[in-house]
């Protein structure tokens, strides 16, 4: 039936869009544009309460439900949505002035409460938030949180000392005043992050409610509640009144494995399904063809190395390993070329992005000996290379040390044996005693979020324990630059300090290869925050 | 019979308490080894370690024990069960509280969304492998070395020899997938066929017409034994004294084979079918899975890949206890069949 009427909804959409193009008269949104059902591929979402939810899947709900200070367009620059202003005189203490109007579904307005209120309630450690540390930069972030008495027991721990974080402060019902502990020029991108939606008062009184059922103040509200495991529909929120949702309704079907969902996806029950999995991307885009989107995307995998180990101390060592790896032909013979490989450490979709900005990256095997040679040839023996069990990356990994053996005549032996909680807690303690696989996506489109953490000195996911003051300084004369701009040219710096020194091996970043159905008209997609479904249009049914 | 049925469900205690235990051990074990569950909810960023204490420490993983290989948390053991007291309450299985899974919500919830759906999909499971199983072993028994036999001794020994999972991705491609799409071509064919009987997966809009599938293969798991068994045993008693002597009698076939032969055949298949209503809860877990039936099954398989001890341990609790009800039911059942049973 769907498959009828489609056709002719085809014909009349291509009759329409030939017809605009020759009218020359700027068109006001024909009623075509809106309406219809858009059915979403999705996994189960953690939490559908933006405190509670860092997992991609709950953050794809969430931002339709919820909105928050700033969007980011297409090249990753923050756009005011709820905020009129967030502005700084010095990067410290930011003042952020909120347009008034926006209302939560329950009919309680956005106001600076309920910015400050959500921020409260997810840094206060009982709580309990996963989104908690995101706010660590706030004033007063340490005293909300409370320490173990005995360090490791069950032992009740003590009331943290404060409630509330000192560096927030109201001005008035539109205005608040964020003071940051250290300079941070990305403040108003990081914003945009969902961990710092607004929240209602109605919610924080019954989380659990709240997460069964949201009260959003986003383009679309939830019809029902969250059917867990089945699916959650949402429908146009017509109170909403910033740019409105152009379909009438999203349900975002919940699968627990991707590939049932594809297969939903081929019976025709699916609009749009995001990541086809890897064995069938090639036979999707034969069979799709311009319905088949692919695209870089922020997903970093690297090769971290353990500088507390003397036997990855010397520079030249290190540039030697990443020269002898050829990253196109593992991605092309393991990944059937679904990645892209690294250039630098930052995403291709990041303002700020060079293309070839690692120089180390390359294959060169003649490069790679030389380089070893100098630094007087490895002597450490067999290198074992580490990966977490059970995810797949053993090929890979192989491919790496055969590289190494063939190119540099280095031995290695792969462990793949720890579970993903005890191989974080071991990357955590820094206890690898070789090289290791992990990852990095960023929350927020900042240069720094890809630098900063990882390479930082005490930087949160710092694992291959690097520290360099040189770096540091760069990074916090970036956060501390006036314009973008010019913070951007502190990072690159940064960046090239990184891919001279490489405390980590940069590999690849991911590509996103999407399908939609014939019922989609356009499909918008942002390199920041995925696919944009409140603007997907559909072709109208029959 | 009411003295036997006590004793029968006393017996329950010790038996929930030992699975209990186990699955108690193996968990707390399993956490030793493999580190706290927590952290993986942060994949391969590494959360502060007060956001990591403050989530752990709200979901009860902070004992020490925990840490300590081979350590069998005993005091977490008693907790769990509800005769221990945590922060100053007990608060346990025998409070009603089974626990939450990683996000905070409770177990007993999340059985009580996905049970309907296992109760379902067992249903017709069950039904399938019943009606087929039971007519398929009769016509083959009451035709020994006929074309019957033949088909049904054959297509048993394919069924069984595919695994459920390799059956159920056939299905999904071949069944669900593409004749689906063919008959979703034909305008004919009214929706909650082409739509909900034959579809890849689960479907909100039709409940039960898109749980025939997963149903089907579920019940396929169990139906070859059943076909089996049932031959066998009407084999066995068409033999039997007292089949002859109703024969001699001049009663008909009909009842002869529907009255006599098949009531007495059938003690050994009730059994299996019964201990079948265990194995559709195993097979569920690749059966849901692959369908994305919401149900225990897919559950069940979830908590196990993400390391989500309570919920695991609190749904196999319930799992057990409903396994020896039925247990209970089939032995009870047995009296009803054979008149010579006695509970005494």
């Amino acid at each position: 039936m769907r498959g009828k009427s489609l056709k002719a909804a085809v014909a009349t959409a291509a009759v329409a869009l030939i017809a605009a193009g020759c009218t020359s008269t700027p068109e006001p949104e024909t009623p075509s544009d809106t309406g219809g059902e858009l059915r979403i591929y999705a996994s189960e979402p953690a939490s559908l309460f933006p405190p509670m939810a860092d997992d991609n899947p709950s953050i794809v709900v969430i931002r339709q439900i919820y909105k928050g200070l700033v969007e980011y367009d297409t090249k990753g620059a923050p756009v005011n949505v709820i905020a009129d202003s967030i502005t700084s005189s010095d990067n410290k203490v930011w003042t952020i002035k909120l347009k008034s109007g926006f209302k939560f579904t329950n009919d309680e307005p956005v106001t600076a409460d309920s910015f400050i209120n959500a921020w409260n309630f997810t840094a206060y450690g009982p709580n309990a938030a996963t989104n908690s540390y995101f706010l660590s930069n706030i004033g007063g972030y340490d005293a909300l949180q409370s320490k173990d008495p005995d360090g490791d027991g069950p032992k009740t721990a003590p009331e943290p000392a404060a409630k509330t974080l000192s560096g927030l402060k109201k001005i008035d019902d539109t205005t608040f005043e964020v003071t940051l502990t250290k300079a941070f020029s990305g403040f108003p991108a990081q914003v945009g992050y969902s961990g710092y939606f607004p929240v209602a008062k109605a919610c924080l009184d019954d989380v659990k409610a709240c997460t069964e059922k949201p009260i959003g103040n986003g383009a679309y509200k939830i019809e029902g509640s969250w059917e867990h495991n089945v699916q959650v529909k949402l429908s146009r929120n017509d109170a909403y009144t910033a740019s409105k949702g152009k379909a009438d309704t999203l349900v975002f079907k919940i699968y627990d494995k991707q590939e049932t969902g594809y297969a939903d996806f081929k019976a025709g029950e699916l609009d749009i399904f995001e990541a086809v999995p890897s064995a069938e991307v090639k036979a999707a885009m034969a069979q799709y063809g311009e319905r088949f989107f692919q695209k870089p995307s922020n997903n970093f995998t690297y090769v971290g190395l353990p500088l507390y180990d003397a036997r990855f101390q010397d520079k030249k060592i290190r540039q030697a390993l990443s020269l002898a790896i050829d990253r196109q032909a593992i991605i092309d013979a393991v990944f059937d070329g679904r990645f892209s490989a690294a250039q630098g450490v930052v995403s291709p979709n990041f303002l700020g992005y060079r293309d070839g900005a690692c120089a180390n990256c390359k294959y060169d095997p003649v490069k790679a000996k030389s380089l070893l040679d100098e630094a007087g040839g490895w002597k450490g023996g067999k290198i074992v290379l580490w990966a977490n069990a059970g995810a797949g990356h053993e090929k890979w990994m192989q491919a790496v040390g055969d590289g190494w053996k063939k190119d540099l005549g280095i031995d290695y032996e792969l462990n793949t044996s720890l579970q993903f909680p005890e191989y974080l807690a071991k990357g955590d303690q820094k206890k690898f005693d070789g090289p290791f696989r992990l990852g990095w996506g960023p929350d927020y489109p900042w240069f720094e979020t890809y630098l900063a953490p990882l390479y930082g000195t005490g930087g949160s996911s710092n694992n291959s324990g690097y520290t360099n003051p040189a770096f540091d300084q760069l990074v916090e004369q970036g956060n501390g630059a006036k314009t973008q701009d010019e913070g951007i040219k502190f990072y690159q710096q940064a960046e090239d300090v990184i891919v001279d020194d490489l405390p980590v091996i940069p590999m690849w970043f991911g590509k996103v290869s999407d399908v939609y159905s014939e019922n989609v008209k356009t499909f918008v997609f942002n390199p920041i925050s995925g696919v944009e479904y409140d603007k997907v249009v559909l072709n109208p049914a029959k | 019979m009411g003295r036997y049925v006590i004793r029968r469900l006393l017996q329950f205690i010790p038996t929930v308490l030992g699975t209990l235990f186990l699955l108690h051990y193996l968990t707390s074990v399993g956490m030793q080894l493999t580190g706290n569950p927590v952290r993986a909810l942060f994949g391969d960023k590494t959360p502060p370690k007060s956001t990591l204490d403050a989530i752990t420490r709200a979901l009860h993983l902070d004992d020490p024990c925990l840490k300590q290989p081979g350590n069998p948390c005993f005091n977490l053991f008693f907790q769990r069960i509800g005769v221990a007291k945590v922060n100053g309450h007990f608060d346990g299985y025998l409070q009603g509280n089974f626990g939450t899974d990683l996000h905070f919500r409770a177990v007993t919830e999340i059985v009580g969304d996905a049970m309907p759906f296992t109760l379902k999909i067992t249903l017709i499971a069950f039904l399938v492998e019943a009606i087929v199983g039971i007519l398929a072993g009769v016509l083959a028994g009451t035709r020994s070395g006929g074309f019957m036999d033949y088909f049904v001794k054959i297509s048993t020994v394919l069924v069984i020899s595919v695994p459920v999972f390799v059956l159920g991705l056939l299905i999904q491609e071949y069944v669900g997938v593409q004749f689906g799409n063919w008959l979703r071509g034909m305008s004919w064919v009214p929706e909650w066929i082409s739509r909900g009987m034959f579809g890849a997966a689960y479907k909100r809009d039709y409940p039960f017409a898109s749980l025939m599938l997963p149903g089907v293969v579920l019940g396929l798991l169990g139906l070859a034994t059943t076909a089996r068994l049932t031959r066998t045993s009407v084999q066995e008693n068409l033999r039997a004294d007292f089949v002859r002597t109703a024969r001699a009698k001049g009663l008909t076939t009909k009842r002869v084979i529907g009255v006599h032969t098949l009531r007495n055949s059938l003690i050994p298949v009730v059994t299996n079918l019964g201990l079948s209503l265990a194995v559709y809860l195993t097979g569920a877990i690749v059966t849901e899975g692959i369908f994305n039936v919401p149900g225990i099954g897919n559950k069940i398989g979830r908590a196990i890949f993400q390391g989500e001890s309570v919920v695991l341990i609190g749904i196999t609790t319930m799992l057990v206890l409903a396994y020896l009800s039925i247990t209970l039911l089939v032995d009870l059942l047995y009296a009803v069949l054979d008149p010579r049973i006695r509970y005494e």
